[in-house]
């Protein structure tokens, strides 16, 4: 890590490891909105951090950023961060300034006829509290006003809000872009990998310190080799989802999303392919791990496994991302697909 | 804040842009060489012998590359040597004659070899000219590797040594082996009684390859018996009693190479020909998953050669590799074969990726047997995370 990565990494750890313990994470999933840990993370600029200086950003990398992100899977902190990031980006690279307030990302459930914008049950992180909406479509970069629709209210299996918003949406805003109409779900997909190998990590973490605390038959669970076995594919699972989203984030900060041949979309492609396919054997292993324990609301593994099992899905999982995969390589057949992963 | 996941960073490496075309070079070369090769042959990459391969390899200086140019090497980054190596794995190329002294033997000579020793085989190296085995495993030492029992007593002119090792692969043919004996019998030195030498297998007497046949009908590895074989005093390596450390060395370079991902690639490449008028979306994401985990692989394989170039001991990162590597590599012949339904077959029976898929259908088993076991690779990454 570099040394504003290093920066980041450890700010932003240190305010989620202080706001999210247990008690506040089952608070906010249970009762309220995290109203003032958000008033922290705007104040610290944390949503800004791929902004351009122009919108008070710093201009980071995606390979700057991916510590903060990683520490959104971390620490599960239960607000639209990588959502709001990421839509600092899209605006960057559009020449856009974005509205105050928080970011709704249309991916799906829209369609544009004569200049308006239609929402059909949209599934939206945070819906209900989104100032403003944001789409790409035929190159144009819009941004739309979050009122008047119809909201459901329905939270993803980590309680985070996936709200379902339908109604017409006015333009508020539009600006020319070079992204695709896709490039909304390719960066979300990106961002969902990241976080699911913070989530990873943290779980790998508790695994090894329950193993570690944790006595039967007079001695720790860590010192029997079939636990430790657990551990080590543990780790290892772990180690692939980073290594292929840290890889694509470099990727994407050398060869854009769209701009060039060989761009990131296959390595965002594949880091989400990989983090969701990974999602399975880490969330059962982190339980086997734990035994009972970790299966009970009171500890708090389910924090990270719940919300990895949403993020598994969210933005493409195995079955659209496998596919797409799928698709690219019979289309180019098999002498080409090394040159791919090579190029 | 301390996390176990810190400890298995996988930075991203990027090659050095020039290397494209390195990588070109060497992909033109190997299409043209290649033509005639069969495609089980390709299957067999870096186990099948081909010394007349491996000299035209030595010819376009593509082997020893990271070896000093004072003793023939070519005194290239372990980046070129990287791509070189990737390039002959994924085209299936015969490289099983200079596989082990150009992975291993050299680096390890250069290290730890005599000046004569040096002058005398790293051109050989350099040129393709010399195949190495490794002397390790024992009849009664497998994964318990410091428990072996060969040994090697000193004379007065050098060393005596009687023993058995086994699963040998090439000691058949080989011209050089490096051996891991037991120079000092004190029960008390499990790892300090151990040494390594260097014997010249076409040269010395009392050496004894017998084949074993493998379950394909394979005939590659051996198991080597020992009488009394006299060994001068210069064929030891490095220091007496330093034979432990010097091979955990050893097997750092073997464990962290791209053959531990690469073995089956050739199979992927096939399937997907096999499958490319498939639109069933449950298959092609099949397709997809091996694609994304074969780019996970290289992705952190690379990074592995990145920390060895920078000096750092990737031990704990390798063996992650390792262990990744050989799940998707012995997974992926059964997965072919649940993913389509030609039946795979002997040589010289139906199409080729029938007989790619027979081959590795039946290879794959020692796929997590050699260089280490996940078994073994399982514990050192516990002990890399303080667990064990």
């Amino acid at each position: 890590m570099n040394e504003l990565q290093n920066m980041l990494h450890e700010s932003v750890s240190r305010l989620f490891e202080d706001e999210l313990d247990w008690d506040a994470l089952t608070r906010y999933e249970k009762i309220e909105w995290p109203e003032s840990l958000w008033g922290k993370i705007i104040e610290q600029g944390i949503d800004k951090v791929l902004a351009s200086e122009s919108s008070g950003g710093i201009e980071a990398s995606w390979s700057d950023a991916y510590p903060v992100l990683r520490a959104c899977g971390r620490y599960t902190v239960p607000l639209p961060v990588s959502e709001a990031i990421l839509g600092q980006w899209v605006a960057r690279q559009s020449g856009a300034e974005l509205p105050e307030g928080i970011p709704g990302l249309l991916t799906q459930g829209f369609s544009i006829k004569e200049s308006k914008f239609s929402l059909n049950k949209s599934i939206v992180p945070w819906g209900s509290r989104c100032s403003y909406y944001m789409a790409i479509h035929d190159s144009e970069l819009f941004i739309l006003e979050a009122q008047k629709q119809e909201v459901a209210n329905q939270n993803n299996l980590g309680r985070d809000p996936r709200d379902r918003i339908s109604g017409e949406a006015r333009i508020l805003d539009r600006f020319p872009t070079n992204l695709d109409n896709d490039s909304l779900l390719y960066l979300g997909a990106l961002v969902r990998s990241i976080q699911i190998g913070g989530a990873s990590a943290a779980a790998l973490d508790l695994a090894v310190k329950y193993a570690s605390d944790r006595e039967q038959f007079g001695r720790s669970l860590a010192k029997f080799q079939a636990i430790q076995h657990h551990l080590a594919d543990l780790a290892g699972l772990v180690a692939s989802v980073d290594a292929i989203a840290i890889a694509a984030c470099a990727r994407l900060d050398r060869s854009g999303i769209t701009d060039n041949q060989r761009n990131a979309r296959f390595e965002i492609a594949a880091a989400k392919c990989r983090a969701s396919e990974a999602v399975e054997k880490i969330t059962r292993l982190s339980h086997q791990i734990h035994g009972a324990i970790g299966f009970t609301y009171e500890y708090g593994l389910h924090f990270l496994t719940r919300r990895m099992w949403a993020w598994r899905t969210e933005y493409g999982g195995v079955a659209y991302w496998g596919e797409e995969l799928g698709k690219l390589a019979v289309e180019n057949g098999g002498n080409e697909i090394w040159p791919i992963i090579t190029a | 804040m301390e996390s176990i996941a810190d400890k298995l960073r996988f930075d991203p490496c990027q090659l050095p842009a020039d290397l494209h075309l390195l990588r070109q070079e060497v992909r033109a070369f190997l299409t043209d060489e290649l033509q005639e090769y069969s495609v089980v042959k390709r299957s067999h990459s870096w186990e099948a012998y081909d010394a007349e391969f491996s000299a035209k390899l030595g010819e376009r200086g593509w082997l020893g590359m990271t070896l000093p140019k004072q003793y023939g090497g070519q005194g290239c980054s372990a980046f070129e040597r990287y791509v070189v190596v990737e390039e002959c794995l994924v085209a299936g190329a015969p490289t099983g004659f200079h596989w082990v002294a150009d992975r291993q033997s050299g680096t390890l000579l250069t290290r730890y070899g005599n000046e004569a020793q040096k002058k005398e085989i790293i051109p050989k190296i350099t040129a393709g000219k010399a195949c190495f085995c490794i002397g390790m495993s024992e009849p009664n030492s497998g994964s318990d590797l410091a428990s072996l029992r060969t040994k090697a007593e000193k004379t007065e002119n050098g060393w005596l040594v009687n023993g058995t090792k086994i699963w040998t692969s090439q000691a058949h043919r080989a011209d050089y082996m490096i051996a891991l004996f037991r120079s000092d019998p004190d029960p008390d030195k499990k790892h300090a009684g151990l040494s390594q030498f260097l014997i010249d297998l076409k040269k010395t007497k009392g050496i004894t390859p017998r084949t074993i046949e493998n379950l394909a009908g394979g005939k590659n590895f051996n198991e080597v018996s020992f009488v009394d074989v006299e060994l001068p005093a210069d064929a030891l390596i490095g220091t007496e009693g330093e034979g432990w450390k010097q091979v955990t060395e050893e097997l750092a370079l073997e464990r962290s190479g791209p053959e531990r991902y690469l073995s089956c690639f050739y199979l992927l490449r096939e399937l997907i020909d096999v499958l490319k008028d498939c639109a069933n979306p449950a298959i092609l994401a099949k397709i997809g998953t091996q694609v994304a985990w074969a780019t996970t692989l290289r992705t952190m394989s690379l990074s592995i050669a990145s920390q060895l170039h920078a000096g750092e001991n990737p031990t704990l990162a390798a063996s992650v590799v390792k262990d990744l590597g050989c799940q998707f590599e012995q997974t992926l012949p059964g997965l072919a074969q649940e993913l389509c339904d030609l039946e795979p077959t002997l040589e010289g029976h139906g199409v080729p990726y029938q007989q790619i898929l027979g081959n590795l259908i039946q290879i794959a088993p020692s796929f997590s047997l050699r260089g280490g076991t996940p078994e073994i690779m399982r514990g050192i990454i516990a002990k890399g995370m303080g667990i064990r």
